[in-house]
């Protein structure tokens, strides 16, 4: 026991463990012992950070000239950067949210709220869509002049390179220093398990590899959720910019061929939604708890059966609390006279050499 | 026992109203109340599949862990049952099916020939809205008034949501399959957060009105828009009526239908609201009362503000894993304390607990059990008393102390 709490207190890295019922707390640790994922954390925190402060700055400057212009058009691109700010914002908010300590009403931390500030952020290029497609139809019914068309077009390429800034911003994959961190995280991980024996076994939030998305050994790194929230919005942006582009030209060049902009807009719209339809796709499927798709369960299932000691396995949960962190829950049935440590210790180490979930709960019935 | 199944069959629709927060009904109300409303759900008796929510609590024996084996393989035998009632392709793969529109348009049958009553009622709320933003729309595209294409747009987002809804209801009563091992249910936790989020958006929408109204200062008489904005309130209040059931601001939710339903209300309230807004600005400046637009719609989206923000807490809070708020910390606390003062647990590490959906918990627990002492009784012992408590699923694994290896 003394060793378990020892060893609790080393890896919180200064900070101190709230206790629970009495009792020490382990999060889930990942956030403790990863200074990989710190950094990668304030990465992404330090690019959210720079373009909102730029887009703070584009609006600054397009509402400035739009209440001296007195043209609506301009301050409603205006409001469409605003837009971007509170989509930044979101994000931004999300993934410093992510990295608070888990308390006894949160136990798995707060990496949820990744997932969830990816969902409003997507609900809100849900909605701009559809503003941008009212905007298009109030356009055709109002009876304006050529003026309108160039000032569109003006207005969309303006915020067409104020996108396209941010795009390259939040698109810039980071990370060929991440690598050498994970290197030396393995490291230290051996080390520990070394150290000490049977809890760490047992105890499975400890010195692990921090790379859940490894898969037949690539180490791919996909973007921050939030991140990637981030650049869908501007993408999307830059997307209906054009769009707009298309629209004011056209209006500009031929004011009679007014439907082609809604039309115009119509399509970019569908674009746009089509580009969310992935990451929509993962949250849905990290909230409804389903088993990741990385994860094949009908194997693993099949893995554990074989072994000799298993009889069968049953109520086998795998989900992941947010993009890369699974989890896994089961009941294993073993024949009455082996020894439940031993097959634990098997199956622990089965699911966590295959499959790399560490963060593992094994029920042990016997016939 | 029988006759208070019975009397509680009555509850089925219309959940018990108890002023106030959040309160703890206690291991034996919730499942009582939990059989009789899962009654009308149930589409297959299946006895001992721990996955299925339908199966009856009070079937729980003696010994919980005597789960019968291959409970994988039943589960197959109850997604054909699903696949035969509803006459389907394979569903192997969940996601993609899903959003099939075979699915949609057979659901849309099979919600009118069997689904509850209020589900039936949701799908006439969703028509009418179609019905009467579709007009809406029309007649402004063709008279160009822009105050009506804005709110059919409006409508239609909203109707889009409520769809969501209808689809999420349809959606949760399929069983539990390969990658979807919790079942469906989340899906209406989820509408209903999708819900108040769209309710969100529209109250800083009204906000930013407001502040328009207000700088613009523009006190025209748009009079179109009142005829508009008194049919959205007949039509709202119909569904109001229709939900009557759900117009609390907070509510104890039993189990996922009822924070679907909750959301629903609450989005038809606050279009009503919305509605009831302008009609009493207009009457308003009608008096000659200055900025009356602005102080209206102001009003209006603070009380739609302070009317979802339970709903968006709670739901937030059952999505982010949050400790289940239908089983007080207190009971918990007590719960740990007893196990680890037996005499054969020595620590107990990682209690983890959360809401599937409301009325659903589902949890996980590390024992260390003292060397050469049986787990067998303890598990037994930690089960039973997490399931009175009202968790309904706990994985416990029991780990032996340090000092029983000498082999690692």
């Amino acid at each position: 026991m003394e060793v378990h709490i020892n060893e609790d207190e080393h890896t919180t890295s200064g900070v101190i463990v709230k206790k629970f019922c009495g009792e020490v707390k382990c999060g889930f640790s990942d956030s403790k012992n990863s200074s990989n994922e710190e950094q990668e954390r304030t990465a992404s925190m330090r690019k959210l950070g720079i373009a909102v402060g730029l887009c703070v700055i584009f609006m600054a400057v397009e509402v400035v000239g739009g209440i001296k212009a007195n043209s609506l058009a301009i301050l409603t691109d205006a409001a469409h950067l605003l837009s971007d700010v509170a989509a930044f914002a979101i994000s931004l908010f999300s993934i410093w949210a992510s990295g608070w300590e888990a308390n006894p009403r949160q136990s798995y931390g707060f990496f949820r709220i990744e997932i969830l500030g990816a969902l409003v952020s997507i609900q809100m290029i849900w909605l701009l869509a559809g503003i941008l497609v009212y905007e298009a139809i109030t356009r055709l019914l109002h009876e304006t002049g050529e003026v309108q068309g160039f000032l569109m077009f003006l207005v969309a390429t303006f915020g067409l390179i104020v996108n396209i800034i941010m795009a390259v911003l939040l698109g810039h994959d980071h990370g060929h220093g991440h690598s050498h961190g994970d290197h030396d995280h393995d490291h230290n991980g051996h080390g520990h398990s070394h150290g000490d024996h049977d809890h760490d076994h047992h105890e499975h939030d400890h010195g692990d590899e921090e790379q859940p998305l490894i898969k037949d050994g690539k180490k791919k790194k996909t973007r921050n959720i939030n991140v990637q929230g981030a650049y869908l919005h501007v993408l999307g942006d830059s997307i209906q910019s054009i769009g707009v582009m298309i629209g004011g030209g056209l209006i500009w060049w031929k004011p009679q061929w007014k439907v082609i902009d809604l039309i115009c807009t119509l399509v970019f719209s569908v674009i746009v939604l089509g580009t969310t339809i992935n990451l929509l796709r993962n949250i849905l499927e990290v909230l409804m708890e389903s088993t990741p798709r990385e994860i094949d369960a009908g194997k693993l299932e099949k893995g554990i059966c074989e072994m000799d000691e298993v009889v069968a396995i049953h109520e086998l949960h795998i989900w992941a609390i947010t993009v890369g962190k699974i989890l896994l829950a089961c009941h294993v049935k073993i024949k009455p006279e082996e020894n439940a440590d031993l097959v634990l210790d098997k199956v622990i180490e089965y699911i966590r050499r295959e499959y790399n979930i560490s963060h593992v709960t094994i029920q042990i019935e016997r016939e | 026992m029988d006759s208070a199944i019975l009397t509680q069959k009555q509850d089925l629709e219309s959940p018990r109203m108890l002023n106030g927060e959040f309160i703890f009904t206690g291991g034996g109300g919730d499942r009582r109340y939990a059989f009789s409303r899962q009654t009308s759900f149930r589409q297959s008796i299946e006895p001992h599949t721990p996955n299925d929510y339908s199966k009856p609590f009070l079937s729980r024996s003696a010994s919980s862990i005597d789960i019968p084996p291959a409970t994988v393989y039943s589960q197959d035998a109850a997604e054909n049952l699903w696949r035969e009632e509803a006459g389907f392709l394979a569903q192997e793969k969940g996601p993609v099916n899903k959003f099939s529109i075979l699915l949609v348009v057979s659901s849309v049958f099979r919600i009118l020939k069997s689904g509850n009553r209020l589900t039936k009622r949701l799908l006439m709320l969703i028509f009418l809205n179609v019905a009467y933003s579709t007009v809406e729309l029309l007649i402004g595209l063709l008279s160009g008034h822009i105050g009506l294409v804005s709110d059919a747009f409006h409508l239609t987002f909203g109707c889009g949501i409520l769809t969501f809804s209808l689809f999420a209801i349809v959606t949760s009563q399929k069983k539990p399959d390969r990658s979807y091992t919790y079942g469906y249910k989340r899906l209406e936790v989820l509408a209903a957060f999708t819900n108040a989020l769209f309710l969100l958006f529209m109250c800083f929408s009204l906000a930013v009105e407001a502040l328009h109204a207000f700088i613009q200062d523009e006190s025209e008489h748009k009079h179109y828009l009142i005829v508009s904005a008194v049919t959205n309130l007949l039509v709202n209040i119909v569904g109001v009526w229709f939900f009557r059931n759900y117009t609390r601001i907070n509510l104890v939710y039993r189990n996922a239908e009822d924070m679907n339903y909750h959301s629903v209300c609450l989005h038809v309230l606050a279009d009503s609201i919305r509605s009831a807004g302008l009609i009493l600005a207009s009457w308003l400046l009608s008096l000659g009362v200055r900025n009356a637009e602005a102080l209206c719609l102001g009003l209006v989206s603070v009380t739609v503000f302070m009317l979802v923000l339970p709903l968006f807490k709670a739901t937030g809070g059952t999505l982010l894993q949050m400790a289940p708020s239908g089983i007080p910390s207190s009971a918990l606390n007590k719960c740990y304390r007893q196990v680890i003062s037996r005499d054969d647990v020595s620590e107990v590490s990682l209690p983890r607990f959360w809401e599937l959906v409301p009325g659903y918990v589902v949890g996980s627990l590390t024992l260390q059990v003292k060397e050469g002492m049986d787990d067998r009784p303890v598990l037994q012992y930690v089960q039973g008393m997490y399931q009175d408590l009202g968790v309904q699923e706990l994985t416990v694994q029991t780990d032996y102390t340090v000092n029983s290896h000498s082999l690692h």
